[in-house]
């Protein structure tokens, strides 16, 4: 039904508890970084690094555990964190970072493994 | 209650960075380009969205041959304005209805949520919501009055529910006072939700 990846991909979260935040038509991003992280879980997953439904199961997942905890008043709700998080995870689990890879990228200075 | 809404710099800040990070990550290991992102969002952003009805909208309002073109057959009529990224089966099954003095249309989807994205974009998030499904068909004047358009009792309202083999955008009313404009500016005016039927078109001395 889809001849767009980027179409199927998108809609397959429409409707669903994993859906973006949009505005008249569009993808709606209040920081670059949003944009980044929706762009990059696309073109990985349409490269074939992972599938795009394993990444969505990490997405619901990730919501459903702040819903579950959020009236502790722990976090407030950003939809884009919760998606770094699942990206990063399907990144680790198809073996395209290793685990922790990220953080010890981000702590140069601290010794590594 | 204001604490739920308060959001910390820190943690955005924090977010930014790790995603800088893991886009650096990933170019350097080279599983992902360094135009990867912006091709992949060009999609949504330059290619298949609501600029696209709008153009045709707008085309249609200037110009009534155009109009009727577009009336008779909707995925011709839109092949001739020749969008980048709707050849083929992007624009296929596409059917234009047009509000007018008398009628004004509704488009719905009540089984699969088809939606026209070459030309409206994503849907809003309540055009899959059961409830906005059931009451479109069953009380469309109620719904829409709630949407802010009231509809006159001597009007005709028409639902149309879209479906993988129509899928149904509306040609909304052409605004008072929106003679002086010119074909992007005219575009400029169009909302989605306009081409589904639950805005209008504000007059640009009113928007």
């Amino acid at each position: 039904m889809f001849t767009r990846f980027e179409e199927y991909a998108a809609t397959q979260m429409l409707g669903q508890p994993d859906s973006p935040p949009r505005s008249e038509g569009k993808l709606f991003f209040s920081e670059e970084w949003q944009r980044t992280v929706f762009g990059m879980a696309l073109a990985l997953s349409k490269e074939g690094h992972f599938e795009w439904e394993d990444f969505r199961k990490n997405l619901i997942h990730t919501i459903a555990a702040w819903e579950k905890n959020a009236c502790d008043g722990e976090t407030t709700w950003d939809y884009y964190e919760r998606y770094t998080m699942a990206l990063i995870e399907v990144l680790e689990q198809c073996g395209v970072l290793e685990r922790g890879e990220l953080e010890r990228q981000m702590t140069p200075d601290e010794p590594s493994k | 209650m204001a604490a739920l809404f308060d959001y910390d710099e820190n943690r955005e800040a924090a977010s930014a960075a790790k995603v800088r990070a893991l886009e650096a990550l990933l170019i350097k290991k080279g599983v992902l380009g360094s135009d990867s992102v912006d091709a992949v969002l060009s999609h949504f952003e330059t290619v298949a969205g609501p600029f696209n009805g709008a153009r045709i909208v707008a085309r249609a309002w200037l110009d009534s041959a155009y109009k009727r073109r577009l009336l008779d057959d909707t995925p011709k009529a839109i092949a001739e304005l020749n969008f980048p990224g709707m050849n083929g089966a992007e624009g296929e099954h596409m059917k234009a209805v047009a509000n007018s003095e008398s009628v004004h249309n509704l488009v719905i989807c009540t089984l699969c949520s088809c939606y026209p994205w070459p030309v409206l974009g994503l849907p809003p998030y309540w055009y899959k919501d059961p409830v906005f499904r059931s009451r479109g068909v069953r009380e469309p004047r109620a719904v829409l009055r709630e949407f802010g358009v009231p509809i006159s009792a001597d009007k005709e309202v028409k639902v149309w529910d879209s479906s993988a083999q129509i899928r149904w955008f509306v040609i909304p009313e052409r605004p008072a006072h929106s003679e002086h404009l010119n074909e992007a500016q005219l575009a400029a005016l169009v909302t989605p939700e306009a081409m589904m039927g639950v805005a209008l078109v504000p007059s640009p001395s009113a928007a």
